[in-house]
């Protein structure tokens, strides 16, 4: 009993840091030019794949844990660049209409799927750090099997986390971001290219859902292949939805809710793996009907 | 000088060619699929307009809610699935006959979406739009759950349900079959065509358009959206259950976001917001997903002496849905609407004695 305490505790913790990450990129660019992008896992799907891709090739030497870290940033800065391309071809053209906005993310993530079966085939190729790596070592705490790699990725989630929130709060590009969730005309009166400022964005959230990809497949035994955006997208709108869309405060603690969430089904009912999808939208669905507009819903609210 | 004689030209042929009722040639639609089995196009290309049909069912009912009511649902496979989970229940456990199990089906659909639409009613936009695609990836993975498994089947679902036609010899039954759902489109399209005309169907629009506004002039909205819910999932899982019926098949893909996003693509391809929009989407993505990638591509190919890569099975979706993006941008008001929007405008022109270009400008100012 008291094991299963420390397991969620533990486990659920960092699983929540990694789902916070995930829901992160989706807030932000709905919070910013209120595009709900379906095409998120997509983006974490590409993330995935791009870091296998870049890896085969061995920029510092394949295999050593440098040349990984260097792919990690690798994939992320170049699913940015692909992002914020797409973002200005499919998304811009129709902004303001949100079904049409909605149609095309779709459109944009099943060209994604397609194009991943047909170069990569149905199987996945592993995502996973160097063998000989310290992260692939485990520790044993409280009596509780972690990955190293588990760890790092929690880390370097919240420290992306804390890096985003001071790109809002301290810099130039981020006070315009928060000008233009507040009013999107008087930004511009000001001289914000909201054009630039909506693709900068939009890339930053797809570097921030290829992160999450690379560290969420590599450290855990999430399904893996052309449909692996499907979970996370359910997921990171779940949190989004829990939390409020929008609000960067709510992606951490519906994160958060949600990681501790589907820990507790996973230890404790029986066959509860094959259900743990379930979890974050059932949780989701009883949060909407209390709270409609989320935990910390508000169309404008980026300074938190 | 030369083009815009032409040009003249062509836009008073178009205008006098053209210069149909919409209403006839709707008819006249119908009647062409009257005389398809007749054509001996062979049993092939029946299941496929029978198919055709199912989508058009269910994306009409899908425009019904989101294209003149603004409810913005992404989970209709929610009601697909239910209509036909229902089906196969009802046959897995009591064994009752065809014409018993598609009324349960479609009245249980209805429930589901007018229990459903209470919810809904509390969220607005994208919240909506997220929340109701939630549902059906719940029910996905309910039935898929092993220790409910001896209820619902598990991953396989429910399989050999009863056909429509047992007595009939194969031929027959699909041409019977062809006709029974040619039958209930119809119906069906009439019924949803004329509510979305009727002064309820008015409510609805003023709903979209304004919510506030309706509700000041002393609309109940609430009522008028859980109607809208319940007559949309009423025909979304008539759907449901005739594919059930016609693949034999009720398994979890029936729950899937394929099927969420099937009816709003369907949809934009035909134009959003005109009820014989989606039937007109429904028919394109049959005939070129279908028959012109599957059948007669391959065909031509042969015929020269190359063969087509493996990997075709897949692009054959990447190029429809690249087909739908580029008409999203560019047209977002789909492809029905466009059409009839380009024979209003020639007539216009042909009253102000304008000509083509003027179409142009015209699109360039409502687009947004």
């Amino acid at each position: 009993m008291l094991n299963d305490l420390i397991e969620i505790f533990l486990l659920g913790g960092l699983q929540s840091g990694m789902y916070s990450l995930l829901a992160l990129g989706f807030t932000l660019i709905y919070g910013i030019s209120g595009v709900v992008n379906l095409a998120h896992g997509s983006f974490y799907m590409l993330g995935a794949y791009m870091f296998v891709t870049l890896g085969a090739i061995g920029f510092l030497g394949a295999g050593t844990m440098l040349n990984a870290v260097f792919v990690l940033v690798l994939a992320a800065i170049v699913v940015g660049i692909i992002a914020s391309m797409i973002y200005r071809v499919t998304i811009h053209p129709v902004l303001g209409d949100e079904v049409a906005i909605m149609v095309a993310t779709v459109c944009i993530a099943l060209i994604m799927q397609q194009f991943v079966i047909i170069f990569y085939g149905v199987t996945f190729p592993r995502v996973a750090w160097p063998e000989d790596s310290i992260l692939m070592n485990t520790a044993n705490i409280l009596g509780v099997t972690i990955e190293y790699s588990y760890i790092a990725a929690f880390v370097v989630s919240l420290a992306l986390f804390g890096t985003l929130m001071l790109i809002i709060t301290k810099t130039k590009m981020g006070k315009a971001m928060r000008a233009v969730s507040q009013d999107v005309e008087a930004a511009m009166l000001m001289g914000i290219n909201t054009e630039r400022l909506y693709m900068l964005t939009m890339g930053l959230s797809a570097m921030l859902a290829t992160f999450a990809g690379i560290l969420i497949t590599s450290s855990t035994t999430k399904s893996a292949g052309a449909w692996m955006w499907l979970q996370p997208l359910a997921l990171s709108f779940a949190i989004v939805i829990l939390g409020g869309l929008g609000s960067i405060k709510g992606s951490l603690i519906g994160g958060f809710i949600l990681g501790y969430a589907e820990q507790t089904v996973k230890t404790t009912v029986p066959e509860g793996g094959a259900i743990v999808g379930v979890v974050p939208l059932i949780v989701m669905v009883l949060v909407l009907l209390l709270r409609p507009k989320g935990l910390f819903g508000k169309r404008v609210e980026l300074e938190e | 000088m030369v083009r815009s004689y032409f040009r003249r030209a062509y836009s008073s042929f178009t205008a006098h060619v053209f210069d149909i009722p919409p209403r006839f040639m709707a008819f006249l639609f119908f009647l062409l699929l009257l005389t398809v089995p007749a054509m001996q196009l062979g049993s092939y290309v029946l299941r496929l307009l029978i198919m055709a049909n199912i989508f058009a069912i269910f994306a009409v009912s899908w425009d019904l809610l989101v294209g003149r009511t603004g409810q913005i649902s992404l989970g209709h496979a929610l009601f697909f699935g239910i209509g036909g989970y229902t089906s196969g229940l009802l046959f897995q456990f009591f064994a009752l006959p065809i014409w018993v199990t598609i009324p349960a089906a479609v009245a249980i659909g209805a429930l589901a979406g007018f229990l459903i639409g209470f919810p809904c009613l509390r969220v607005k936009g994208p919240y909506l739009a997220l929340i109701t695609m939630a549902f059906p990836l719940i029910l996905s993975n309910l039935v898929k759950w092993s220790p409910l498994e001896p209820i619902f089947g598990g991953e396989l679902g429910f399989r050999s349900l009863p056909p429509f036609f047992p007595f009939l010899p194969f031929t027959q039954a699909i041409m019977a079959e062809y006709y029974l759902i040619l039958l209930l489109l119809f119906v069906s399209s009439i019924v949803i065509y004329k509510i979305a005309n009727s002064k309820t169907g008015i409510v609805f629009v003023s709903i979209l358009d304004d919510e506030v506004a309706s509700k000041a002039c002393g609309i109940n909205v609430t009522r008028y959206k859980i109607f809208a819910f319940t007559i949309s999932s009423f025909f979304a899982s008539l759907a449901g259950c005739l594919q059930a019926h016609i693949l034999k098949l009720a398994n979890p893909p029936m729950f899937s976001l394929d099927i969420s996003f099937l009816p709003v693509i369907l949809t934009f391809l035909g134009g959003i917001g005109t009820i014989y929009g989606p039937i007109v989407g429904s028919y394109i993505y049959v005939i070129l997903d279908r028959y012109i990638m599957s059948i007669l591509l391959p065909k031509a190919f042969e015929s020269v002496g190359w063969t087509l890569p493996r990997e075709f099975d897949f692009a054959k979706l990447l190029i429809f849905t690249l087909i739908v993006l580029v008409l999203i941008i560019k047209w977002p008001r789909g492809l029905a609407r466009f059409a009839t929007d380009e024979l209003q405008n020639l007539e216009e022109a042909r009253d102000l004695d304008e000509r083509g270009p003027r179409i142009w400008k015209r699109y360039k100012k409502t687009k947004h």
